[in-house]
């Protein structure tokens, strides 16, 4: 999981590109941020990466119907001559043709190209999911603790650092099904919303202390600065300073958790898989389909393949977008 | 940095206590039955109640916990499935039913598979993850920078669970260049050790040291323009001699703590290697244990695993506090 380096020390995310000289006419921060994202030539590769992948798991039925094979069929079984006797693809790589262009799976002969399509609808769903939690828990938590400091904030530390304490994947791994069975008849078959609802409770039971942490830090910085304390002598309430003042200065360091969360959380979900506690058949899962392929991988490793690229590709895109999310933001960047 | 050290260990002992609490309470509130699974199929109810009994699972929560606690700092007696009474020495993790062995045995057993792996996999990450980060943050901007960033990218990207299984494909069952990862004995000799456990640290060490080089540069360059490096440069020292005795020194606090961070994650089992390379360590024993529901193990596993991360964490922070001032007096 690679999302714990996206704090980085508080910084003044805002005060100074609008007063910058070479700026004559006076843009916003987020206008100033935009540009300077349009002009990074990764960055914005890695975001029409993003968005290609949000759209092919939004249009994943879209997409499976106009290629004609959807993920859970077993072609392999029904159509004689795609599988041998082992189970094996008979055409090389993997079974690879016109009819299927990444090939069938060993075994069930199931199509590689919608699993892999429906698996990508798989991974963002409970990757933004988890995300959307994460923030909003993170932002309310780190931003009123920040504000308040004192008791509160040594509860606060305290219940972070214990949680930072504990062996975060592995506690993933453990407490999975713990919460499946908790809602689940034993020998009834769980529903695949429960396991989505079980793995994003999971995610963001962890994955809200770093972005409130980064918070809690750069609010208590912000507070002691001359436009709070002039709201407060103009008599303004707490929840205006809170909300009208602080808020709107912390959006940046935001921006850049979350964007760095996405890929975390889908290498997180698709590890889980592939240990055998995340998301079951039949629902497509990257995660599982590289477990699948793990079993297989001498005789053909060309399953594992695509699983393994997507993961690589998706996690590589996000990390460089969340990079220019950051280079972008920061004001420091001479641009 | 007494003081500092005493309220640094006390806050440690706090959180793990919290840490022991909070596991106990999520997995045995768990309504998985344990004394059903201990028990087995073909027990009828009467042996189940007999093993709840014998499990002490009849007793209240808050006292379960507390037998436990005190296992933890004493060792007490755990009856058996049959009743009969097995000694479980301090620390007594718990007694795993379906393993038939107290759960630190069995992690006792199986610790010095993660101990060589963690170690070696450590060694490669200080060495790849450092020396590259440093060289990319000196020579930044040239080509040099450009390659080492896009492989450490790549690194930070690339997962275990697919990497393991790619160069196990090309350099183990293609080429035969490396032989098959596996586990032996270092007291049967270094080599065989060491050759089964190559490609492990390799590819284990590449994926943690490509985010440890990311932290690396970005700490360098942002410390290498401070102005007491300028003066270090500006009193006569060499630009190498500079950026090792002061750059180094104001880089290295969340090196430091990424580092112990890592440690005490690698210590306490690294089971995402450790399944794909088909190495028995403790990280592969808490996999088995969670899909065999073995409610003991699980629970042990994770108060191991969390024990090194705060043990590890807590001598992150001793260490940066002594190289930097500002913390221990904060």
């Amino acid at each position: 999981m690679a999302e714990e380096h996206s704090g980085g020390p508080p910084r003044d995310t805002l005060e100074a590109p609008s007063h910058g000289p070479s700026d004559t006419p006076s843009r916003g921060p987020f206008a100033t941020a935009c540009r300077a994202f349009r002009r990074d030539r990764t960055g914005m590769a890695a975001l029409a990466v993003a968005v290609f992948c949000a759209l092919l798991a939004a249009a994943a039925p879209l997409v499976t119907a106009l290629y004609g094979k959807d993920p859970t069929s077993h072609y392999g079984q029904q159509t004689p001559g795609l599988l041998s006797a082992e189970g094996l693809p008979v055409l090389p790589n993997g079974g690879i043709s016109a009819d299927h262009w990444f090939g069938i799976e060993p075994g069930l002969g199931r199509d590689v190209f919608a699993q892999l399509v429906y698996g990508m609808r798989t991974s963002l769903l409970v990757a933004l999911a988890s995300v959307a939690v994460i923030a909003v828990a993170g932002v309310v938590l780190g931003v009123t603790v920040g504000y308040l400091s004192g008791l509160a904030d040594r509860a606060f530390t305290f219940v972070c650092n214990a949680l930072l304490g504990f062996p975060t994947l592995l506690l993933l791994l453990a407490l999975s099904p713990v919460i499946q069975t908790r809602f689940v008849d034993p020998g009834e078959n769980e529903p695949a919303w429960m396991q989505f609802t079980s793995l994003i409770l999971v995610f963001s039971a962890f994955g809200w202390v770093p972005l409130a942490m980064v918070l809690r830090t750069a609010v208590r910085a912000l507070r002691e600065r001359e436009f709070v304390e002039a709201a407060r002598a103009v008599g303004a309430s707490r929840r205006h300073v809170v909300l009208r003042e602080l808020l709107p200065n912390v959006w940046a360091p935001v921006l850049v958790h979350i964007t760095l969360a996405v890929p975390g959380i889908v290498t997180a979900e698709a590890a889980l898989s592939f240990l055998g506690v995340g998301i079951n058949e039949p629902v497509p899962d990257w995660g599982r389909m590289i477990s699948r392929g793990s079993e297989v991988f001498y005789d053909d490793p060309t399953y594992m393949v695509f699983p393994g690229a997507a993961i690589l590709v998706f996690v590589l895109a996000f990390n460089l977008l969340g990079d220019a999310v950051r280079d972008a933001l920061d004001p420091r960047i001479a641009r | 940095m007494t003081g500092y050290l005493l309220r640094r260990a006390l806050q440690a002992a706090a959180v793990l206590l919290a840490i022991t609490a909070a596991a106990f309470g999520l997995f045995y509130a768990a309504p998985s039955d344990p004394a059903l699974i201990a028990c087995g199929p073909k027990c009828d109810t009467a042996q189940v109640e007999a093993v709840r009994h014998s499990m002490g699972l009849d007793q209240p929560l808050t006292g379960q916990y507390l037998d436990y606690l005190r296992g933890l700092v004493a060792g007490r007696t755990i009856s058996d499935v049959d009743g009969s009474p097995i000694d479980c020495t301090a620390p007594c993790l718990g007694y795993s039913y379906t393993l038939h062995q107290p759960v630190l045995d069995a992690i006792g057993d199986r610790f010095p598979v993660t101990l060589s792996l963690a170690g070696g996999a450590l060694v490669v990450i200080v060495v790849l993850g450092i020396g590259a980060g440093f060289t990319a943050a000196l020579r930044r901007g040239t080509a040099a920078d450009r390659l080492l960033s896009g492989f450490t990218l790549v690194g930070a990207s690339v997962q275990i669970y697919f990497l393991g299984y790619a160069v196990q494909y090309l350099l183990v069952y293609k080429t035969g260049l490396v032989p098959l990862p596996g586990y032996a004995p270092l007291a049967d000799g270094p080599g065989p050790w060491a050759a089964g456990l190559l490609l492990p640290w390799l590819v284990l060490g590449f994926v943690n040291a490509a985010v440890f080089a990311r932290l690396t540069r970005s700490q360098t360059l942002e410390t290498m323009h401070e102005g007491y490096v300028r003066t270090a440069r500006g009193k006569g020292l060499t630009a190498l001699r500079a950026h090792v005795k002061y750059t180094a020194r104001g880089a290295a606090g969340p090196l430091v703590q990424l580092l112990g961070l890592e440690a005490g994650a690698l210590f306490g089992g690294a089971f995402i290697t450790e399944t794909v390379f088909g190495l028995g360590g403790v990280g592969k024993l808490a996999v088995d244990s969670v899909v065999q529901n073995d409610l003991p193990t699980v629970v042990g596993t994770v108060l191991f695993a969390a024990f090194f991360v705060v043990v590890f964490v807590a001598l992150a922070d001793l260490v940066v506090a002594r190289l930097d001032p500002r913390v221990r007096l904060a």
